[in-house]
């Protein structure tokens, strides 16, 4: 009985997405401009690529500040949104918008603020008195990635936050209240009770946010296009160029399936200890 | 962003930059409809995004129901299996899809990227609504099949209504990830009629001289839907977000 309701879908994810995926990695070790026999070519040319070698490391710069300043924030807005402050509801509202916005969007109204001569953002540094010169936050090599970075922690410590709170919300009041009659200090409530309290939600929030950061593309097409030169590339723009820029399917493909294989051994944990639970 | 939006051309270019407009003005926003098929972009957003919900949503409850409900040899790898295709980035399929679409007559349609747009929704649609259902107690289901109740007529006429606001908040869910969608319209579409929101604003990042009045409102349109859908919906949907990951 159970196959009529889960065989739909499983059918349905194997034709979308298990059978294109395979494909891809039949690409991938395709030699490229054609040839006869599958060969592992496309991958000793993408480990000895300098370019791939810096995207590669842009990705992961990008991803873990990104993922640790998400956790960050997160953690300490959901904090404060835990205590009984006024008008809650109110804060939980506004603090969630970034995230459901779409990233094409975000992208493009930082690009305009960023802008140096007309954009708001150095215009309010400069009447704060912070800086003197007009700052080129999205061409000056030195400043671009930390600029898109910047905008990304903004954009996405909601999600995390969110997960948190709910996390928050589960642990039972009475720990503290028995923990405080004990004579805890704050610092020993939150990491004895609040932090192992929030061990599981800390998994699927920090989980969940790498493979988004990872994946991420709208933010980083409309804020730079992965320029200066390639500063802020990361793989998704690099993959998306060689596709449709370059037309270097194979080579594209290879690089793709890297990434995808990253992706999955980063992720394993947390696919291994949700499936046992269930 | 408001604020540029209601200005003119020349406004929007005045050194320091003025924060509230001078004389504010609407052009932009007609400009947008009437000379840039910005009319013809939120359609096809809409159309794509909410058939992907549906379907996604639609399945989903299925697979969830499924999921949630019995036990059978294989389901941790089948759970496993849905958790890791959330996992797979879209820059790994969209070239076998610009091929196979290409092969099917489906590429730059509507519906090639509805069945694209499957693959970012099913796996979490299916997720979410495990959630939901997971919190319909077991008794309801066990109670209308000893009434007589067929297992299918468990799931349409107790399961479902039951968790009707739970399907609301999946559908907007889905809604949302196909409407902030780039990577896989910038890929799988190449005239003007099928262009969308998010694309129409990201392709005026590479013209020679960006108007920015008109894009600013053209990116306050597209974010629009997402925070209206958003503040109507909000408990719901956080509920949503939460009900996969957190079990009381």
């Amino acid at each position: 009985m159970w196959t009529f309701f889960v065989l739909p879908g499983t059918i349905l994810l194997v034709l979308v997405l298990g059978f294109p995926a395979f494909q891809s990695i039949l690409y991938s070790i395709y030699p490229e401009g054609g040839g006869s026999s599958y060969n592992l070519n496309n991958y000793s040319i993408l480990f000895s690529d300098s370019v791939f070698r810096q995207v590669f490391g842009n990705t992961v710069l990008f991803v873990i500040l990104s993922v640790a300043s998400h956790l960050l924030l997160g953690l300490g807005v959901a904090l404060v949104l835990n205590m009984e402050i006024f008008a809650k509801p109110l804060f939980r509202l506004i603090a969630l918008l970034p995230w459901v916005v779409p990233d094409v969007v975000v992208g493009i109204i930082w690009r305009w603020m960023f802008d140096p001569v007309y954009g708001s953002f150095n215009d309010l540094l400069i009447k704060a008195g912070l800086i003197s010169t007009h700052i080129q936050w999205l061409s000056n090599p030195k400043l671009a990635l930390a600029s898109v970075i910047f905008v990304n922690l903004w954009r996405g410590f909601p999600f995390v936050m969110l997960i948190l709170l709910a996390g928050l919300q589960s642990i039972s009041t009475v720990l503290y209240e028995a923990a405080a009659i004990d004579g805890a200090s704050r610092w020993q409530l939150f990491s004895r009770i609040t932090l192992p309290g929030l061990k599981k939600m800390l998994v699927v929030a920090l989980a969940l946010d790498i493979v988004w950061e990872v994946r991420r593309f709208g933010l980083i097409q409309t804020m730079t296009q992965g320029g200066p030169g390639n500063i802020t590339e990361v793989l998704s723009t690099y993959i998306y160029k060689q596709y449709f820029q370059f037309f270097r399917f194979e080579y594209a493909s290879a690089v793709a399936v890297v990434m995808t294989a990253a992706l999955l051994m980063v992720s394993l944990p947390y696919i291994w200890m949700i499936s046992q639970e269930e | 962003m408001l604020s540029t939006s209601f200005k003119t051309e020349a406004e929007a270019f005045r050194v320091p930059p003025t924060w509230i407009p001078i004389k504010p003005t609407l052009h932009a926003y007609i400009y947008m409809w009437t000379k840039k098929n910005f009319g013809i972009y939120f359609l096809n957003s809409t159309i794509i995004s909410l058939a992907t919900a549906m379907l996604s949503t639609f399945f989903g409850a299925l697979a969830g129901y499924g999921f949630s409900r019995f036990m059978f040899k294989g389901r941790k790898f089948l759970i496993g299996f849905f958790l890791a295709t959330q996992m797979l980035p879209g820059v790994l399929l969209v070239g076998p899809y610009f091929k196979l679409l290409s092969k099917f007559g489906l590429y730059d349609t509507r519906t090639g990227l509805i069945i694209a747009f499957l693959t970012i929704c099913l796996p979490f649609s299916t997720w979410m609504m495990k959630g939901f259902i997971d919190r319909v107690p077991d008794a309801l289901d066990q109670a209308a099949l000893v009434d007589g109740c067929s297992r299918l007529g468990v799931f349409f006429r107790v399961i479902l209504p039951i968790s009707a606001p739970g399907m609301v908040a999946t559908i907007i869910f889905a809604f949302l990830l196909a409407w902030g969608d780039l990577l896989w319209v910038i890929c799988l579409t190449s005239t003007e009629s099928m262009v969308t929101v998010t694309l129409g604003i990201a392709r005026t990042v590479g013209e020679f001289r960006i108007i920015w009045p008109m894009l600013m409102s053209g990116a306050l349109m597209g974010g629009m839907p997402a925070i209206i859908l958003y503040l109507l919906l909000q408990r719901l949907l956080v509920q949503g977000l939460t009900a996969g990951a957190v079990k009381e």
